[in-house]
């Protein structure tokens, strides 16, 4: 089953050309990596998927439904979550409000939303989603006290609140050194077959291997596509990373 | 100066410090949501005292006076939300707060078109003592402003609406991107804002016996020093500070006589915090 469908998108700004009639699919359960070297792209079309940037051109799918002009909270209350590049925590709330606020947004069935937030039914919701990423100890702690690395896991916590069909990571291991990174990884290989995910992630190293399927995009295209052998080894993506790595 | 002067002195500027603290939170409240300075909200709020007025006026009706006042600054305040402050979202911030000077100044024209430019008497609550040496007005402004903080209180700290309103004062983006609805939750803070101010209003009106179309004025710059106080963008720092700049108020001109008008002590203070702690007084201590 194709989760999301991306046909020949295009978006502008001013002269620059930051994603140019781009097609991507993402089938249902695979770990999908999305790579290139900076400025290829690559977070320009996760904004467009995820709403943030409107398209200038083209459609976008999701479970065959167009959502092309949907804001970005109905999108994620679809079922399509992001972590940002930059990680964007709630920093004046704990780790474990952090988590409550996407799982709150299920009140929003009700006129006013004016229950307690933290039930217990969705405190515990909350704290297995902590478990799962290895949080539940810091549950109490100010988001803005945690270092980095815990941070990013906090950013996939929140994510998976949203109950995802589609997870889209921005570079999740980037500013995280060895030890981190293999955490953050192992949390989301444990993902795998359950949420759908697209990783975009300049460790190509770590992060090629891991993945079913690989897209390469460079200046706003996509370049090549297949499984991570076949686009380790197209000269057209050894060509785009020339300079820049020579691991690819 | 005697203890008992200085006691009521101290309960005027906490019936007028409550006033401006409902006025002011949401003046904060909307600020932390669209990072936008609300000045209409005192035009808001010289609504609300004109529609209670008119209820009591019509109907000499207590309970009237109050929900008909009230019910009346929501609908405006809901309604500025909808049609001036959604459309220019994303716009320079100086658009909306040109724009929100403009709209401050036409309500309370609208209202002088409307009711002439006179005060109105709005005896509602008789300035009789009750809990001597303690008026009606005093308890009742006091006591229904604790009773619709405790209100707020629970409304930001215990539901899904005021975490979300957390949420997307610190981050717009992610909370957007967490499935927070911003329009609806933007309007529902402008509703609650708009209440309070309608609250304000009729209180004040009602506290002094008089009301009038520009009666906005004084609190449309003086809740700005007291956010400004309390620390831009912190409603409960908003709060102590407009209570503490009431009751401050209050002494002092009584100490300084008419030589130095009450409105210049909001605004030394201003000038003092803005120099030497712009965070606000009361930034980091009372946070959410």
């Amino acid at each position: 089953m194709t989760v999301l469908e991306v046909r020949n998108l295009s978006k502008r700004f001013g002269g620059v050309f930051a994603v140019t009639d781009v097609h991507l699919q993402v089938q249902e359960g695979e770990l999908l990596g999305l790579f290139g070297p900076n400025g290829a792209g690559k977070t320009t079309l996760f904004n467009l998927i995820s709403g943030t940037l409107k398209p200038d051109s083209g459609e976008i799918f999701f479970f065959g439904e167009k959502i092309t002009h949907l804001p970005p909270h109905v999108r994620a209350r679809k079922g399509i979550a992001r972590t940002f590049q930059i990680v964007q925590p709630f920093g004046e709330l704990t780790v474990l409000d952090n988590v409550l606020v996407p799982l709150a947004q299920q009140e929003l069935t009700r006129l006013l939303p004016l229950r307690p937030y933290d039930s217990l039914a969705r405190r515990k919701q909350a704290m297995e989603i902590l478990e799962l990423v290895g949080l539940a100890a810091w549950a109490h702690e100010r988001a803005r006290n945690l270092p980095l690395g815990l941070l990013k896991l906090l950013e996939v916590a929140r994510s998976l609140a949203l109950q995802p069909k589609l997870l889209l990571l921005d570079e999740p291991l980037a500013g995280l050194h060895l030890q981190e990174s293999e955490q953050l990884l192992d949390v989301l290989l444990s993902l795998r077959g359950q949420v759908t995910m697209v990783l975009v992630e300049h460790n190509v190293r770590m992060a090629l291997p891991v993945c079913d399927r690989a897209v390469v995009m460079d200046a706003g295209r996509v370049i090549a596509e297949g499984n991570p052998e076949q686009v380790r080894r197209d000269p057209q993506v050894i060509q785009a990373y020339l300079g820049e790595r020579e691991d690819a | 100066m005697d203890w008992s002067t200085l006691a009521a002195l101290t309960v005027d500027g906490l019936a007028v410090g409550s006033i401006y603290a409902l006025t002011a939170f949401g003046l904060t409240l909307v600020y932390g949501l669209l990072r936008v300075l609300h000045v209409a909200h005192a035009g808001v709020y010289a609504v609300g005292a004109y529609g209670g007025w008119l209820a009591y006026t019509l109907t000499g009706n207590l309970g009237g006076t109050i929900v008909v006042g009230t019910l009346l600054a929501v609908i405006v305040g809901v309604f500025l939300e909808w049609w001036f402050y959604r459309p220019l979202q994303g716009k320079p911030p100086l658009v909306p707060l040109i724009g929100s000077i403009g709209l401050f100044v036409a309500v309370g024209d609208l209202l002088r078109i409307l009711f002439g430019p006179y005060q109105q008497s709005f005896p509602v609550l008789p300035p009789r003592p009750i809990l001597s040496p303690l008026t009606l007005p005093q308890v009742a402004v006091v006591g229904s402003t604790v009773l619709l903080f405790l209100l707020v209180y629970v409304v930001t700290n215990r539901t899904a609406l005021g975490l979300s309103w957390k949420a997307i004062a610190q981050d717009l983006e992610m909370a957007a991107a967490v499935g927070i609805p911003l329009p609806r939750y933007t309007r529902m803070a402008f509703a609650l804002a708009s209440g309070l101010a309608g609250v304000a209003g009729i209180l004040v009106g009602a506290y002094y016996n008089q009301i009038y179309p520009s009666m906005g004025s004084v609190p449309a710059y003086k809740a700005l020093a007291v956010v400004v106080l309390g620390g831009l963008g912190n409603p409960w720092g908003t709060v102590v500070a407009g209570v503490l700049l009431g009751v401050i108020e209050s002494i002092a001109t009584a100490f300084l006589g008419n030589q130095f008008p009450p409105e210049g002590v909001a605004f030394l203070a201003m000038i003092l915090v803005l120099l030497f702690r712009p965070q606000g007084l009361l930034a980091s201590r009372i946070q959410g």
